[in-house]
């Protein structure tokens, strides 16, 4: 094991936790501020992958029909989001944790379904595209630059998240309303809008994590199981409603499992929920999180 | 109440002459299914705790007793009771971690334990067979028969329930629905919150380990899935379907749930959409679940006096 084969797996690990923390600071910021665990974020982000998958074949005339599939399947993720949550989700949210557990669960199913109607049960692929296909040299190694990119992506769509929330008057609402939401609401703020905006917000993100993903990875059903376990691992660590936690949580876990595969390949599934057990019993709240 | 229940046992008991061996396999099943979601509905709906994790100590007593049936020559009774006794130890160990927290860090903690028991049923080849399963695990003459071994699942079901019934009806069971209710309060009576709420994870356990056990015997096979979180995700429907709050909820339940499995699986490949569909149409408008349901008309329906 070299020293350049271990900068290698070190940042391919970055690179699928940069990805996973799209859609585990979804997750965060939905549990936050609407205090329900959405189950169905995995599904989300899967949706997000097949939109891409479907977009992106159906532009394939355009040049650079991947950059428009990028803004497109999220926001229809965003969309799909925002329509759950007005006539479904807004129903549930004074009900006790096991009715939220299995309504989101119902979720998982049924979206789940929808997408094996629309597109059936085979892999389908997304080719990489235009100026980020290939690899670059690192150290003298291969390394695909599209990793590269999506290493880049996690800051960014992190400090634009931390810039929104933090200076910007709708971020001050939103941070108003997940402080105290019968206080906000005595002030004129209109929370089930807020609520719905920040759920769309969450898929928003998880649909661009889905879109990311997609050329990386074979779109295939089955992928939102997969995510969404690594989700709560990560929100687990980091703590639930705090976005640096999911940014620090998602670097830990991407840092993890590339170890884990490395030293114990046959247990490497198990150090992340090793980590979750460690956290949950000396520090519920998370590394970042605060004591409820 | 007791004429009902002496009426269904004695159908029950009589109902192999009349049908194939297909229905007898399937009400089998659903008795199993019955009893581990009864299991897990003790420290669900009598304590309000909810584990996501059921499935792992179901799978530690499935696997026990499989792995004893193949590898040594101990005796089936020993080998029966091996099971939930295993899977009570594991309970011992998860739920010592888990009841120190509560809410939704009580629900991961139960998730992420029960995945590690996939992970190393999964993993571990060279003691569990991993993703092959343990397959024709051999079980006595007598059980081989499908409507013999009906009878002995619908014995120790009954037990179980019986002694479920029981544990929820004594003063122990008051008290965990005390807890339930409200925690602070029983803690400042002068209860120990934490040794209950363990007792009754323990307790669930051991029941949850009888069923994967039955269950072990019944398919003669075990996989890993039955670890998986999804099984877990079954019980939980299960017991929402029939109702949380009663105690037959889980039979019911479990008696839909099988019934709706077998009919719209035969009729369309899209089963997790319908039941997806089931789950939301229960949780918006039939809260309570079908047994709650079934009371409060029973309510409505019974003529009242005069007042």
């Amino acid at each position: 094991m070299t020293l350049q084969q271990l900068i290698i797996q070190l940042l391919s690990g970055i690179s699928v936790g940069m990805v996973i923390f799209l859609i585990a600071v979804g997750l965060s910021l939905i549990f936050g501020t609407l205090r329900i665990l959405n189950l169905a974020h995995g599904s989300l982000y899967m949706l997000g992958a097949f939109l891409c998958f479907w977009l992106s074949s159906t532009l394939s005339h355009l040049s650079g029909a991947f950059w428009w599939t990028l803004i497109l399947a999220p926001l229809a993720v965003a969309l799909f989001g925002g329509l759950l949550e007005a006539f479904l989700l807004r129903r549930i949210y004074t009900r006790e944790m096991l009715d939220q557990f299995l309504f989101t669960f119902a979720l998982i199913l049924i979206i789940g379904d929808l997408c094996k109607l629309a597109w059936g049960v085979e892999y389908h692929m997304v080719s990489t595209p235009w100026p980020l296909n290939g690899p670059i040299t690192i150290m003298g190694m291969g390394f695909p630059l599209y990793n590269v990119f999506l290493i880049g992506c996690g800051p960014l769509v992190f400090v634009g998240l931390w810039t929104f929330i933090h200076y910007t008057g709708l971020g001050r609402i939103i941070r108003a309303v997940t402080y105290n939401r019968d206080m906000a609401n005595a002030l004129g703020v209109n929370v089930p809008l807020v609520y719905t905006a920040v759920f769309m917000l969450g898929c928003w993100l998880a649909g661009l994590g889905g879109a990311l993903v997609a050329p990386m990875s074979a779109v295939m059903l089955g992928m939102d199981m997969v995510v969404l376990i690594d989700c709560f691992i990560i929100v687990v660590i980091g703590g639930l409603g705090s976005m640096p936690g999911a940014f620090l949580g998602s670097l830990i876990l991407g840092l993890v499992n590339a170890f884990g595969i490395l030293v114990a390949p046959r247990l490497a599934i198990a150090f992340g929920f090793i980590l979750m057990i460690i956290v949950l019993v000396i520090r519920p709240w998370g590394l970042m999180g605060k004591p409820e | 109440m007791i004429i009902g229940i002496i009426s269904a046992l004695v159908l029950l008991g009589v109902l192999p002459a009349f049908i194939g061996p297909g229905w007898i396999s399937l009400i089998n099943e659903m008795f199993i299914i019955a009893l581990a979601a009864c299991a897990l509905n003790l420290i669900l709906g009598y304590c309000g705790m909810v584990s996501f994790g059921p499935a792992g100590l179901y799978a530690v007593g499935a696997y026990t007793t499989a792995l004893l049936l193949v590898n040594t020559k101990i005796p089936f009774a020993v080998t029966l009771m091996a099971g939930p006794l295993m899977a009570g130890i594991a309970a011992i160990i998860v739920g010592w971690f888990c009841v120190r927290l509560t809410h939704v860090y009580f629900s991961l903690l139960t998730l992420a334990f029960s995945q590690i028991i996939h992970t190393i049923i999964f993993e571990w080849y060279g003691f569990t067979r991993g993703d092959d399963g343990i397959v024709n695990i051999p079980v006595p003459k007598f059980l081989a028969s499908i409507t013999h071994y009906y009878y002995f699942s619908l014995v120790i079901v009954c037990v179980c329930l019986l002694l479920l019934r029981m544990i929820i009806n004594s003063p122990f069971g008051k008290t965990l629905q005390a807890i339930r209710e409200n925690p602070n309060r029983t803690e400042s009576i002068g209860i120990n919150v934490r040794r209950y709420q363990l007792s009754a994870f323990v307790l669930s356990g051991f029941f949850l380990g009888v069923a994967g056990t039955l269950f072990c015997c019944f398919n003669k096979n075990v996989f890993p899935n039955y670890a998986h979180w999804m099984k877990s995700t079954e019980m939980l429907v299960v017991c929402l379907l029939g109702g949380v709050y009663y105690f037959l909820g889980p039979v019911v339940g479990s008696i839909v749930y099988m019934f709706l499995d077998k009919i719209i699986t035969s009729y369309t490949q899209y089963w997790p959409l319908v039941l997806g569909l089931v789950i939301l149409a229960l949780l918006l408008f039939l809260r309570g679940g079908i047994a709650g349901f079934i009371v409060k008309g029973v309510e409505l329906a019974r003529p009242r006096s005069k007042s």
